[in-house]
């Protein structure tokens, strides 16, 4: 770390807290970030979106001192900086929350907080742990988190951990916090709990910068965003002057559709039915509790739902991950409750599975072999002894092709590719499958604003094509858009099931409470009636 | 899992006791079998929570047993004289470098740490004989004064137990040993930074402490308490015998064993290396006294039926998560 002499005795007033001027990132083949100039004053939240691959992470991690900068230069509060790694950032007063966080599992809250750091006594013999826990808990109380130091980390749920991610940064004397898509991982109210903590922060006078692709997140919380696109910084604009529709359209570069043009249903005969199905979760304790629906050719049947609720046991049953312990699923018109996966696939039922890293693909193999898993035991893939590894390629270029998945080579592993390309190559491998019954859950969660859009296309062509479609997601508006009817989940029962667009988002979320709001409980009658008819 | 550890060792006199009469003299001897096991399973928690798992410490024995026995040999021929600490001390240097050599491979060089071990344990069990050969034209050395009995005041008085009190240097350094351990693990810097490394080396990297290098000091620490064990064991047979398996005879396994079943708890391993120490002596009272004729390898086999029977009441061990995997820092 070396800072200019003539400053080296610390903050020039009025400087800004970050000021990144012309930085340029080249790696082998690739302009990551292209002459970026990025400034954050001192005391606000800087909201820094785009589309994966855009060059965020890049741009965060050459401020935190991960990547030395192929040109430009960084200043903090006015002093120059040229980090040779994060130990020189920390130095600095720059603190990185990760998106997956960095902490052991089997040590404490206060371990963590002090980890690399831990305050010692008997001239460095023992740890003080009172002191550690002490010091824990006097700067969790100060920014008003809700954390009891001596609680094991695996204890404590994901929005806690975050917080101790937090006073990590703060504990090593953080004054500038990067948070890299740190609602990504969080329920609606532990984004609130987050954002309020963040007000705390800036009142104590820390500085923000989180990446995120949620523009709504990114309008609520910050002062400013900055848009970066294809590494290029588009624009810096004040948040209370901005709106969602504008900051798409500087992210992906053309006009995005926020609201869903969707011709009506084309609705024909049912594909999958489910009657009375109970399901226990692995623990033996019943998840789904006597669910009865049908899903029809050209429609798509949406289930909301707060995480947990049974969603994930439910989908298992029908994908055939997980045996029902009562009740029977009609696939196509034969009884499918007991047949097993490969079966269900071969009978054109096709899965986008909630947690894609690891249900979906296998992290490393490449994308030829990725493009195979499921299809292993079709004909047009394998004659029953070897594998036909010239149509598998032919297949995979043909997904890598059609579903814009970029960089667009098959022999790269998967790990590789950034969450949204990811999520676009199973989307394709799935659909290209011609299936008659599609299962996704939860398929744009973690995905950029492009990919998401691309997706919610696809789903829609297949819905005119009549596949029918079961759509599971937490995200309120995406399967209030797609749907044709949409049951709510509440504690493993279908507690209603409504038409989405004569239902409002209060009354959903009352739904998803498990209370009745007046007025729907005859509406939702009758869609069920009708359905049973 | 203290409780477990504490439990096993009411097994072992129990088990003590029902084979033979328990005295002084047999918990005396079981502590003595103890020595090598223990030191094993105490130095290979040290380099597995750091996340290498390290199975070659029965190779890491037979270079400490024959690397004492070598240097009392070698020092008789100086004028400096046989003296048993040195030898003792040149023989947890020879274990130590030998684990250095390990932990680079599995570190530097990105080894597989399950067969990198193996080779350990292999390369000893064919260096220490073959050397032996050279040496002494046999697989066995010749007989050499090892270390003597000291009595601890006072308690080596007391009536009834005061045999269990009169010892071997080695067998003191083991009772310290065990609570050190748990000490250094568990109130340190250091054994929170071990602990660290094995379960999630990249949060440890990120809080700015160097994982390589405490993944080099737990795995060289192996090779230390290794070398104890194994000179220990030859001092106190004073010879050195490479037939078969040699003298080491799998000990080194067992200590794995007895980490596993106390949970990477260095207490929880010393009462289960003690538990093993216990078996050794019923094993030893049953092939003396049995009419029945017992055949021996099935007496040898007892020690896994324990651990199998062991473990099922137990429960199972929770592995640090990062254990056997490589890390590679980002920066």
């Amino acid at each position: 770390m070396s800072a200019d002499d003539e400053s080296a005795d610390g903050a020039r007033p009025g400087a800004a807290a970050v000021h990144m001027d012309g930085i340029t990132k080249r790696f082998p083949g690739v302009v990551a970030n292209d002459d970026i100039d990025f400034a954050v004053d001192r005391g606000t939240v800087h909201a820094l979106v785009g589309e994966n691959g855009a060059g965020k992470t890049t741009l965060m991690n050459v401020l935190y001192g991960l990547y030395e900068p192929t040109e430009g230069s960084v200043r903090i509060d006015g002093v120059r900086h040229e980090f040779d790694g994060p130990s020189d950032a920390m130095d600095a007063g720059i603190g990185m929350i990760h998106q997956h966080f960095m902490l052991v599992d089997t040590m404490t809250v206060a371990e963590n907080v002090v980890l690399g750091n831990e305050p010692t006594k008997w001239g460095g013999f023992a740890t003080d742990r009172a002191q550690a826990i002490e010091e824990t808990k006097a700067l969790a109380e100060r920014y008003g988190f809700d954390l009891d130091p001596t609680a094991q980390i695996d204890e404590i749920s994901i929005g806690e951990q975050q917080r101790v991610e937090i006073l990590k940064a703060l504990y090593r004397g953080a004054e500038i916090l990067i948070l890299d898509e740190p609602t990504a991982v969080l329920t609606p109210q532990e984004v609130e709990g987050l954002f309020d903590i963040l007000e705390e922060l800036i009142a104590e006078g820390k500085t923000i910068i989180f990446i995120t692709h949620k523009l709504g997140e990114a309008l609520e919380a910050a002062d400013e965003i900055s848009v970066l696109r294809d590494g290029k910084l588009v624009g810096t604009v004040s948040s209370a002057a901005a709106s969602q529709e504008e900051l798409a359209r500087m992210m992906v570069g053309r006009d995005v559709l926020l609201d869903l043009e969707k011709p009506a249903a084309q609705r024909g005969d049912p594909i999958l039915e489910v009657e009375e199905m109970s399901v226990e979760d692995d623990r033996g304790v019943t998840a789904v509790s006597d669910v009865d629906f049908a899903v029809h050719e050209g429609e798509v049947f949406g289930i909301a739902g707060v995480d947990g609720n049974g969603q994930s046991e439910l989908i298992e049953a029908i994908t055939g991950l997980h045996q029902p312990s009562s009740g029977t699923i009609t696939f196509d018109g034969s009884q499918i409750t007991t047949a097993s996966r490969s079966d269900r696939i071969g009978m054109g039922m096709a899965y986008i599975a909630e947690d894609r890293q690891k249900r979906s693909l296998v992290m490393d193999y490449d994308l030829r072999r990725n493009g195979l898993l499921g299809c292993q035991r079709l004909p047009e893939f394998s004659n029953g002894f070897r594998i036909d590894w010239e149509s598998t390629e032919e297949y995979v270029d043909d997904v890598i092709d059609e579903y814009d998945v970029r960089p667009p080579d098959p022999s790269a592993d998967a790990h590789s590719f950034s969450g949204g390309n990811q999520q676009k190559f199973i989307v394709g491998r799935e659909f290209e499958r011609d299936p008659s019954l599609v299962v996704a859950s939860q398929p744009t969660r973690g995905v950029d604003i492009g990919s998401i859009e691309f997706i919610h296309d696809r789903l829609l062509d297949l819905r005119a094509d009549g596949t029918a479609i079961l759509l599971v997601s937490s995200k309120l508006d995406e399967v209030r858009q797609l749907s044709d009817r949409l049951a709510v989940m509440h504690d493993g029962e279908i507690v209603a099931v409504v038409d989405p667009d004569a239902v409002s988002e209060e009354e959903l979320g009352l739904l998803m409470a498990g209370e009745q709001p007046a007025g729907i409980t005859a509406e939702s009658a009758r869609v069920r009636g009708g359905e049973s008819a | 899992m203290l409780y477990a550890g504490a439990g096993l060792a009411v097994v072992a006199v129990a088990c003590l006791w029902l084979f033979g009469p328990v005295d002084a003299s047999s918990i005396a001897m079981a502590l003595r079998f103890t020595v090598p096991i223990g030191f094993a399973a105490l130095g290979g928690i040290f380099s597995e929570k750091a996340g290498i798992i390290n199975i070659g410490l029965e190779g890491l024995l037979i270079i400490g047993a024959f690397s004492a026995v070598a240097s009392m040999y070698a020092l008789s021929l100086t004028p400096i004289g046989a003296n048993v600490w040195l030898a003792f001390g040149f023989a947890i240097v020879a274990s130590a470098v030998v684990a250095l050599l390990f932990a680079i491979a599995c570190i530097e060089f990105k080894a597989d740490q399950v067969i990198a071990g193996l080779a350990v344990w292999l390369i000893a069990l064919g260096f220490a004989p073959f050397a032996s050969t050279i040496v002494w034209g046999q697989v066995n050395s010749p007989s050499v004064d090892g270390f003597s009995k000291w009595a601890i005041p006072g308690l080596a008085d007391l009536p009834v137990f005061g045999d269990i009190f009169v010892m071997r240097p080695p067998v003191m350094l083991l009772i310290v040993a065990g609570p050190l351990t748990w000490y250094v693990l568990n109130r340190t810097r250091f054994g929170l930074w071990i602990e660290a490394s094995g379960e999630d080396p990249k949060a440890l990297d990120t809080a700015g402490v160097d994982v390589q290098l405490v993944r080099y000091v737990g795995t060289v620490l192996s090779g230390v308490y290794c070398g104890i064990g194994g000179a220990a064991l030859a001092l106190r047979v004073g010879q050195f015998t490479g037939g078969g398996e040699t003298m080491v005879n799998g000990r080194g396994f067992i200590g794995l064993t007895a980490y596993l079943i106390g949970n990477y708890n260095p207490i929880g391993a010393f009462f289960a290396s003690f538990l093993f120490g216990g078996l050794e002596v019923i094993q030893l009272s049953i092939q003396r006294t049995s009419d029945i004729g017992i055949p021996t390898r099935l007496v040898g086999v007892l020690p896994y039926v324990i651990v199998l029977v062991v473990l099922v009441f137990v429960g199972k061990t929770q592995m640090p998560s990062s254990a056997g995997d490589h890390y590679e820092s980002d920066d």
